[in-house]
């Protein structure tokens, strides 16, 4: 009698509370680590940058002086931090459509079967696991007076520029290289979309006679939209982060007309020692990326249907 | 019962988790932390030889001074942002450089250690020793705040081949022969209509163009700190620079494709460049199959030309304060120094070392011994976003060939709001 009843509490034990809690325990821990590393280096960073921005914060300085909104009012009379997000829209406006349309265009093609299509998926993802500072390292000798590009060029006939020097062109150079590079990352995204579309909505396009491009624009690109969504969010983010090329490339020249915002909260944070300016400014940034993510989740939602 | 002798799995899993936290409580907190007393000195970093000349240099003192424990930490990439991350960390290594450019900035936030009553106590350290416009650079209100190790000063570096090619026997003395002999070198050396072969390199920055303001009687700020850019001095420097690229007999670095003068020169796109003794091992190493000779800057209205120091400090943090001196006054003593510029590398701040190793009569370095008398340290007291401000006007002149005197004005506004205040 007491046996059972001692295996049944033993059983009710392991089923109410060794179950449940321990799953919750094991849970929790396991997500414990994780969050401490974010917070640690994501949460408190964000909340600092937050705090100093309010400070004339000088890292050297042996006290911090409070100044209020002294640092956003600086910012906003500064010429330079509206050419910086004039360059800013510019590289976003160049770089998202194009870089969106290429990746599905290039998944399309890589999902159709053909030769070599492993060895094509692999060439177009390659630059996006390459280090953003290796390319710009290539891509600056490519894109010298007497570089690659200009020895392709002058081929067709097209005389040599000097395209990161050249202050027309300094910008445009480092949007090649980005669309470059991230299209093979969004590519693989596009291809996990592509390969959830049923096929039987291809196979009765084409027994209504529907071209290969009819098929594209009227299947493809609207079953694709939730990825679409993705790519442009990220795409867009991404973009207003720019950095690691223009470091790398010009240091925000040709009389700044590669300077990024995000450069330009490098520059005065650490160029500058002006840490609490800097970090005005990438709240500024954050606010920017923020108001845009959310205007597209409203006007360009993923999903319509 | 059976089940009471076995440990419950529930149990098991206690203790794992009691292990796990604290494996990682112990991962955290094993932190390296060095002995209490050895002195940490960092440098930026440079090419090999000047490392092998550092650790000879520690290991002499290692073998003088055993009782003191010396730790050398390279510090690779930007060195200018680690020391002041580590200075306002409280981090910072009890010897390291300070350029002579970024000196100003250091003072201003009073994070070194003012050497004077060290000096005074150390009767063999001979403060008087030193050439005086180095020791200034890092000099605030009557207080010493770090010792120059040794000085550059740009020169004229010219292939003698190529004057030779040109008719050419001696280097430019002044402006106007720096004109005319730029016209003779510049030349079509392979036939296709274009100059490959330029007179001289030079590049849109400011370092380049202070030489010819100073040359031109102008400056940078005056004695108060207030700009003088606007100023015809300023100017006529700027057209006569700029004046060189714009007449094809000058060319500059992205033209051929090149990151830096000394590579132009090297690669002989250039018959001269304006240099310092740093190019000297360089092209001893890289380009020895160019020619070169060594001469005194063009003359202008007058002499002059830019020196450049560094200098070991130490911050005003510091528990181990007498044995940084003991290093400080050893690197930057009669042998240490001597120990230093023997390679010529760079130098000696000092003047009996200078005497000792008999730089005035080396065919080489009496050019940058005999610049000492009238060259300048270049610093400024504005806040070092003035330094980007002077490369996009440059940029601009070069690039965008825009005008010039209205440039100059746009750029002593900009500069003239970032004046530190006291």
């Amino acid at each position: 009698m007491k046996n059972v009843r001692w295996l049944r509490i033993q059983i009710k034990m392991k089923r109410n509370s060794s179950t449940k809690k321990e799953q919750q325990f094991w849970a929790y821990t396991f997500l414990f680590f994780p969050l401490m590393l974010l917070t640690i280096f994501l949460f408190i960073p964000i909340l600092s940058s937050f705090i100093f921005s309010f400070f004339n914060w000088e890292l050297m300085a042996s006290d911090q002086k409070f100044v209020g909104l002294n640092n956003y009012i600086e910012i906003f009379g500064d010429k330079i931090f509206y050419k910086a997000m004039l360059n800013t829209v510019l590289y976003t406006i160049g770089v998202v459509p194009i870089q969106t349309i290429l990746a599905l265009f290039l998944a399309f093609v890589m999902n159709q079967k053909i030769r070599g299509r492993s060895f094509f998926r692999t060439a177009f993802y390659i630059p996006a696991v390459t280090s953003s500072v290796v390319t710009s390292i290539i891509f600056v000798a490519i894109y010298s007076k007497e570089g690659l590009l200009n020895t392709l060029l002058g081929n067709l006939g097209i005389l040599p520029n000097d395209w990161l020097t050249n202050p027309r062109t300094a910008l445009i150079s480092i949007m090649m290289l980005n669309i470059w590079t991230t299209s093979g990352y969004f590519m693989v995204s596009f291809l996990a979309g592509l390969q959830n579309i049923p096929e039987s909505l291809y196979e009765a396009a084409r027994l209504e006679g529907a071209t290969q491009a009819q098929q594209f624009w009227h299947i493809t690109v609207p079953m694709v939209r939730p990825v679409t969504y993705f790519v442009i969010v990220m795409s867009l983010i991404g973009c207003f982060q720019v950095f690691d090329q223009v470091f790398v490339m010009s240091d925000g020249g040709p009389n700044n007309a590669t300077t990024t915002l995000s450069y330009y909260v490098y520059q005065n944070g650490f160029k500058y020692f002006r840490l609490g300016y800097g970090a005005a400014a990438a709240i500024v940034l954050a606010g920017i990326i923020m108001t845009v993510t959310v205007i597209q989740k409203k006007y360009f939602p993923p999903n319509p249907y | 019962m059976s089940h009471n002798n076995r440990i419950p799995l529930f149990m098991v899993k206690s203790i794992l988790k009691y292990v796990i936290l604290a494996f990682s409580f112990a991962l955290i907190t094993s932190c390296i932390r060095d002995k209490k007393d050895t002195i940490r000195f960092s440098s930026w970093q440079s090419n090999p030889s000047e490392k092998r000349l550092t650790d000879s240099l520690l290991h002499y003192f290692s073998e003088k001074y055993p009782e003191y424990n010396v730790k050398f930490e390279l510090i690779p990439g930007n060195y200018s942002e680690k020391i002041q991350l580590m200075l306002g960390t409280h981090s910072a290594p009890q010897v390291f450089y300070v350029k002579d450019f970024v000196a100003p900035s250091y003072l201003r936030y009073d994070v070194l250690q003012p050497l004077n009553e060290f000096i005074d106590q150390d009767t063999s350290f001979d403060i008087a020793d030193f050439f005086p416009q180095f020791l200034k650079a890092y000099t605030r209100d009557g207080k010493i705040y770090g010792i120059p190790k040794d000085f550059g000063c740009f020169v004229l570096f010219y292939n003698e081949d190529m004057f030779k090619e040109a008719g050419l026997n001696e280097p430019p003395k002044d402006w106007a022969e720096l004109e005319t002999f730029s016209e003779k070198l510049t030349r079509d050396t392979n036939g296709d209509g274009k100059a490959d072969q330029f007179g001289i390199v030079v590049e849109p920055s400011i370092d380049k163009l202070m030489p010819f303001v100073f040359q031109n009687m102008g400056s940078f700020q005056d004695q108060d700190g207030n700009l003088t850019l606007n100023t015809p001095e300023f100017q006529g420097a700027v057209e006569y620079y700029y004046g060189l690229y714009k007449k094809k007999i000058a060319t500059i670095p992205s033209d051929v494709s090149m990151n830096n003068t000394e590579e132009v020169f090297g690669r002989k796109r250039a018959a001269m460049v304006i240099s310092g003794g740093w190019f000297v091992p360089q092209l001893k190493d890289q380009y020895s199959d160019v020619n070169y000779r060594v001469a005194f800057l063009p003359e202008g209205k007058q002499m002059a030309t830019i020196a450049f120091t560094v200098s070991y400090s130490s911050p005003k943090e510091n528990p181990l304060k007498e044995e940084t001196w003991k290093l400080l006054s050893y690197l930057t003593g009669k042998e240490g120094m001597k120990l230093w510029t023997s390679t010529g590398i760079a130098m000696p701040t000092r003047k009996s070392v200078a005497e000792q190793l008999d730089y005035v009569s080396h065919p080489e370095y009496k050019y940058f011994m005999g610049s000492v008398d009238f060259a300048k340290v270049f610093q400024v007291d504005y806040n070092e976003r003035w330094y980007s401000i002077t490369q996009s006007a440059m940029q601009a002149i070069f690039y965008e060939k825009a005008d010039i005197s209205q440039k100059i004005k746009q750029m002593e506004n900009d500069i003239r709001s970032l004046k530190i205040k006291e």
